[in-house]
């Protein structure tokens, strides 16, 4: 052996050795994750898919552009109500033709950095994570990922991903019993270059329509905040986000703090309230829309409104957990010292 | 595929009986078919009010005529007809179903749960579920939400998970405190921050809605006033 082959057959192995390695992380459940999570968020497409839920169905059609990381979306429905859905960084707009109303939601701006839930190692606790092969689906091959939760406070996942762009072709949800609750189903699905802005434009006259929207921006304050921050939550979940935002048909700022297991993530909404009830009751109900659950519960002058892609009793825990918690501070809005600290720079008091 | 095959497979749909692979070819007709979803849209109006689902609301000429049917219905079951054993409930109302319009039903998808008038008390002593279900910190939560069960023999677990898991107790249903606009506005406001997939899922629930859903109305729940 000549000493430059002595010297390069180490180096080769270990470059076989790091391939072999990298392939084999390429293929791992969280990698085909994270692969969708980016497919999703960086890639254009435009598809139509149909909506499984509660023994009903719906066909969407979903045109998605990113441009330097900014993204606009429109959605659809081609059955009967006509609905449509544009947004992009700044505002989300809902056109309802069948109630002649259009919902505009501007970005709140938040008290934290935005952060969009991710899966890390800590998540894994409380999912496990598996492939379950590679099958053909809507014609190309795609890897079967189940994401199955640990405990009963969050659903789980089945997902077909393509194998050669990350997109899911298929997703199911499943209950804490593992029944299939939602499943959506791609019949077309096109990778684009480019997406021109005529179709990102809603297809429908508005003339005559009621628009409810914010009319100003909101004065964001971390007033209220901090006292919210500190609560007990179902294992797992920690605190994403807190802003405060003007709603549409809300008077003033209402606190929205997002909370999220790594997959999941459960929105808290809080807003003032002077309540013709006795201060001695709770009035609470829960409502379901698609596989989000909703959870209200009117106290002390304060309306809690948990909603999540969570079962319907972990935005019920929280919201409790939330209420014990004001009790005996709600008439103290003062933010923590750690909250207070969090404040991005002038939107502090 | 006859009308009567497609009249079938709709009526499978309904109750649970078709396969999940027909039904995702059912599904890519639905969409490009008007006419069966004008028939779908009957049938799942019908289905819905017969199982008694929370929510729902026939309009008025269709409800009657259901309700009338499903009167003819139970005497007929009283009394078994020989040469029609095993008709499906989407079989007897067929002939309903394809003269009502899909502009009579009025469905609200929203289903509600609530408001129930709960006495003002303290949560009871806090328990640690996290030796249960997590090798993570030890997180304190109420006992009140949760219950002990065992776990679902079906379905396939983690070697690493216990024995027994924490599972939310149910809830109890009724009329939601919430009106649907204000819930969609929390539900947009919600998806900005939800994980891409999740974000589309809670979306297309919310574009999807059917077109007779509830009434708009920009105004807070009707026993609060907005303000300090």
């Amino acid at each position: 052996m000549t000493p430059v082959r002595a010297a390069r057959e180490p180096l080769l192995w270990l470059v076989m050795t790091v391939a072999a390695a990298t392939a084999v992380a390429a293929d791992t459940p969280q990698s085909w994750l994270n692969r969708m999570n980016a497919a999703l968020t960086t890639r254009n497409y435009e598809g139509v898919f149909s909506h499984w839920q509660s023994g009903r169905v719906e066909t969407l059609r979903i045109v998605h552009r990113v441009v330097d990381g900014a993204v606009t979306e429109r959605l659809e429905s081609l059955d009967g109500s006509g609905r449509q859905l544009v947004s992009n960084g700044s505002e989300m707009t809902c056109y309802l033709p069948d109630q002649h109303t259009v919902l505009v939601e501007k970005a709140p701006q938040s008290l934290m950095p935005a952060e969009l839930p991710k899966f890390s190692d800590a998540t894994a606790d409380y999912y496990q994570l598996e492939s379950l092969g590679t099958i053909r689906q809507m014609g190309e091959k795609a890897q079967v990922i189940s994401v199955t939760p640990r405990d009963g406070y969050r659903y789980g996942y089945r997902l077909w991903i393509q194998r050669s762009t990350g997109m899911p072709l298929k997703t199911e949800l499943l209950d804490t019993a593992g029944n299939v609750i939602e499943q959506v189903v791609f019949s077309s699905l096109a990778m684009r270059h480019h997406i021109a802005d005529d179709e990102l434009k809603p297809q429908l006259v508005t003339t005559g329509f009621n628009w409810l929207r914010d009319d100003g921006a909101p004065a964001v304050t971390a007033e209220g905040l901090g006292v919210w921050t500190n609560t007990q939550l179902p294992p797992g979940f920690h605190l994403l986000a807190q802003t405060a935002q003007m709603m549409p048909g809300v008077a003033e700022p209402v606190t929205h703090l997002v909370f999220s297991d790594g997959i999941a993530t459960v929105s808290v909404f809080i807003q003032s309230q002077t309540i013709r009830s006795s201060p001695n009751q709770v009035r609470a109900g829960m409502a379901q829309v698609g596989s989000s659950s909703a959870f209200t519960s009117v106290q002390s002058g304060h309306k809690f409104v948990a909603l999540g892609e969570v079962p319907p009793a972990t935005v019920r825990f929280i919201i409790e957990a939330l209420m014990h918690q004001s009790a005996g501070e709600i008439m103290q809005l003062q933010p923590t010292p750690d909250a207070a600290a969090k404040l991005a720079p002038g939107l502090g008091r | 595929m006859s009308n009567e095959e497609l009249d079938s497979q709709l009526s499978a749909m309904f109750d649970d009986e078709l396969p999940a692979t027909e039904c995702e070819l059912l599904a890519r007709r639905l969409a490009r078919d008007e006419q069966l979803r004008g028939r779908w849209g009957r049938y799942a109006a019908i289905g819905a009010c017969i199982r008694g689902e929370h929510g729902v609301r026939l309009g008025a000429p269709l409800a009657s005529k259901v309700s009338a049917a499903l009167t003819q219905e139970a005497k007929a079951r009283a009394a078994p007809d020989p040469r029609s054993p095993g008709i499906s409930w989407i079989s007897s109302l067929a002939g309903l179903a394809m003269a009502a319009t899909v502009a009579a039903a009025a469905i609200l998808w929203i289903r509600a749960q609530g408001p129930v008038l709960v006495a003002q008390s303290q949560p009871g002593p806090a328990v640690n579920l996290a030796a249960a279900t997590n090798p993570g910190p030890a997180l304190q939560v109420p006992a009140a939400p949760t219950q002990q069960v065992a776990a679902a023999p079906t379905r396939p677990r983690p070697s690493r998970e216990p024995d027994s898991y924490v599972v939310p107790a149910a809830v109890s249903q009724g009329p939601s405190l919430v009106p649907p606009t204000e819930l969609a506005n929390y539900i947009v406001a919600h998806s900005a921050y939800s994980g891409p997939l999740m974000r589309r899922n809670a979306l297309s629930a919310l574009v999807g809605e059917d077109s007779a859903s509830p009434q708009i109305t920009a105004q807070p729940i009707a026993e609060t006033v907005n303000g300090k």
